[in-house]
């Protein structure tokens, strides 16, 4: 058995079966194998290696399990690095596969040769060029081992053509690596808790570290038994599920008032899983002024990366989180003033949408998202690209879990949603997967409708198009005098023509009236399907934190400079 | 603007697993992390790598201890000593 066959050999055994690929000269032998009749894995042959690691990125999101993706040496792995930075960037569990030039010909500039070890040092959890073919089964092991615990990421393996084709004998199971236990946190847990109940205004801030630790349900628990009023950061949304009565919804760049005026008003801040980043905290300095901060996260160097901790604690959070629900349930907070403060910001200063009477006015986005939200059903995934459409599917969606929303957070990968939406279509062929896009990001993986139309996918496609680059144009119009530089798209291709071509049908809306009968048809439909959606090209993202200011000086729409306002009207007009 | 007076030095010791890329992980943490390599030792022995490096830089010693502990190859990692504050003389 050659070490290539054995790779197919441990993906199946570590029950992965499914990966996304494109061959090429130097993983040949890997695809050679693959012809066998009995190997288990099904291997989707995405038109762009981007959007193989951006697929097996979404299939990881969505399902917990690590991704699989594999390309070939040179400009197939080169292709890969922008998919797997957005995994490393979000700490997503992924194995990448790259066939390189033969072992002696590293070093010589070969065809399609490339240092692929050294250009993606900083975009991996960890990373093997093989040098020695008997090595490849412990190296899996490994890999797999590391891509999946403690803080996930990437691991990305690099094995020359020339390994790939050496025989190394039956496979042998390899003895499981484990993972060494973290310290056990019990002080600190108590500390954790003596200080919640000495504190008054105490508000829980969760990330998408919760359902990277796979402990959604200790969370709920524990929110549920805090009654901690809650925020949330775009990764950690749908952390406190459909019913938390206490959440405050998103905070930080375009978060909402309530949000981020809990947050600077807060006397207490408990992290969870989360690591205090810029779009979160708006200038660090002035972020929660006057809490003390608990933080909790299973990564030590997150603790007191960013903002200094009053107490940290390292830990399995499923753990952590149960321990203090136990003892909150026991003896509950006394934080009535506080929960009633902030359920009066979140019916006043939350996410609103203003009902537009006149049914031909054109479509607003966040009407659009809390209609979407409102008729999609509960186990709905949506896979977002990233601009505006992204900030109001985060403001106007609501997600019982955080593995239903999948969306670009730490990297802002444009082209992120399409192939997304492929991989989590593949994890959950049977539940309705929705890609909102914007006709930016559309284009820039617009050829995986090939892969759709392939496997028949039922993949519903939403193009919010404003014709232009929207949220550049609004940080322009906002914080460049209006000075609009290289976002128009008005010459966009017939999005409706690309989509027919590869058999998907498409419906396109303009009106407010069509908003509903829209998303109805195309949920309904049997099979792959299209919406075009027309907004207007004025329609910004509110609130909004200029960059490097502080949560606390949000603007919202009534702070719009109205000369800039009014320009812009008139040219969609 | 900084000054050179809030550039401190910091000495670590590091044991790392010889891979290929061992010490082009361990540099690159380095610098993104925001320290500059002001000396570095190398030496090869029965154990894996053995690397001395001063570093200087503003920002936490502290995180970026636990950075470098978090590179899978590291085996072990001591210091800082810190040295005195301000030696450099040019940022």
């Amino acid at each position: 058995m050659n070490a290539a066959q054995h790779i197919l050999d441990a993906l199946q055994r570590h029950q992965i079966d499914t990966v996304f690929g494109y061959p090429g000269g130097c993983i040949m032998p890997l695809y050679d194998a693959l012809v066998a009749e009995d190997v288990g894995v099904e291997h989707v042959l995405c038109r762009h290696e981007q959007a193989c690691a951006l697929a097996a990125d979404g299939y990881a999101r969505a399902s917990g399990r690590t991704g699989v993706c594999m390309a070939t040496s040179g400009p197939g792995a080169t292709n890969l690095i922008t998919g797997v930075a957005n995994a490393h960037r979000d700490s997503i569990p992924m194995l990448v596969i790259t066939g390189q030039v033969p072992s002696g010909l590293i070093g010589t500039d070969a065809f399609q040769e490339t240092d692929v070890l050294g250009m993606t040092l900083g975009i991996v959890k960890h990373s093997y060029l093989v040098t020695e073919a008997p090595e490849i089964p412990a190296i899996l092991e490994e890999a797999l081992q590391l891509a999946g615990s403690g803080r996930p990421g990437p691991v990305w393996i690099d094995i020359p053509k020339d390994i790939l084709l050496t025989d190394i004998g039956e496979p042998k199971a390899p003895a499981p690596t484990t993972a060494t236990p973290l310290p056990d946190p019990t002080a600190e847990i108590d500390e954790a808790l003596a200080m919640l109940r000495e504190a008054n205004m105490p508000l829980l801030y969760s990330g998408g570290g919760v359902s990277l630790a796979h402990a959604e349900s200790a969370f709920r628990r524990f929110a549920k038994a805090s009654r901690l009023p809650n925020v949330v950061t775009l990764k950690g949304i749908g952390n406190p599920g459909y019913d938390n009565a206490d959440q405050m919804g998103m905070l930080g760049l375009h978060g909402s008032k309530a949000a981020n005026m809990a947050v600077d008003t807060c006397d207490l801040l408990l992290v969870v899983g989360a690591r205090l980043d810029d779009r979160a905290t708006g200038a660090v300095a002035t972020f929660a002024p006057n809490a003390k901060v608990i933080h909790i996260d299973t990564d030590a160097a997150e603790l007191g990366k960013l903002r200094a901790t009053d107490l940290a604690i390292r830990g399995e959070l499923r753990d952590i989180l149960d321990s203090m629900a136990d003892a909150l349930i026991r003896q509950p907070l006394t934080i009535e003033n506080w929960r009633q403060q902030c359920a009066t910001w979140r019916k006043t200063q939350g996410f609103q949408t203003a009902i537009n009477e006149d049914p031909h006015a054109p479509i607003s986005g966040p009407e659009f998202m809390r209609q979407l939200t409102d008729i999609a059903p509960r186990d709905a995934i949506v896979a977002c690209d990233v601009g505006q459409h992204q900030m109001w599917v985060a403001q106007y969606c609501r997600f019982d879990h955080p593995r239903n929303h999948l969306s670009s957070g730490g990297l802002g990968t444009m082209g992120f949603g399409l192939p997304a939406a492929i991989g989590a279509q593949f994890a959950f062929p049977d539940r309705p997967v929705i890609n909102v896009t914007g006709d930016g990001s559309f284009m820039m993986n617009a050829q995986e409708l090939a892969t759709i139309r392939r496997h028949k996918l039922p993949i519903k496609l939403i193009i919010m198009d404003n014709q232009c680059l929207g949220m550049v144009r609004q940080q322009q119009e906002l914080f460049y005098e209006n000075r609009e530089s290289q976002i128009d798209l008005d010459d966009n291709p017939d999005f409706l023509a690309l989509a027919r071509a590869f058999d998907i049908p498409t419906l396109a809306i303009q009106r407010t009236d069509q908003v509903r009968r829209g998303i109805q048809t195309i949920l309904a439909y049997d099979g792959p399907m299209l919406l075009h959606v027309r907004i207007d090209r004025s329609e910004n993202v509110w609130p909004i934190v200029k960059p490097g200011a502080s949560n606390r000086d949000m603007l919202d729409e009534s702070q719009r400079p109205t000369s800039t306002s009014a320009k812009n009207k008139e040219s969609a007009a | 603007m900084t000054s050179s007076a809030d550039h401190k030095t910091h000495t670590l010791s590091c044991r790392m697993r010889p891979e290929p890329a061992a010490l082009e992980r361990l540099c690159q943490v380095a610098r993104i992390r925001g320290f500059r390599i002001e000396e570095m030792q190398v030496r090869t022995d029965a154990d894996g790598l053995a690397i001395d490096m001063v570093l200087s830089g503003q920002r936490s010693i502290d995180t970026l201890r636990r950075q470098i502990e978090k590179l899978h190859t590291v085996c072990s990692l001591r210091g800082p000593e810190q040295a005195l504050t301000g030696v450099r003389q040019s940022a």
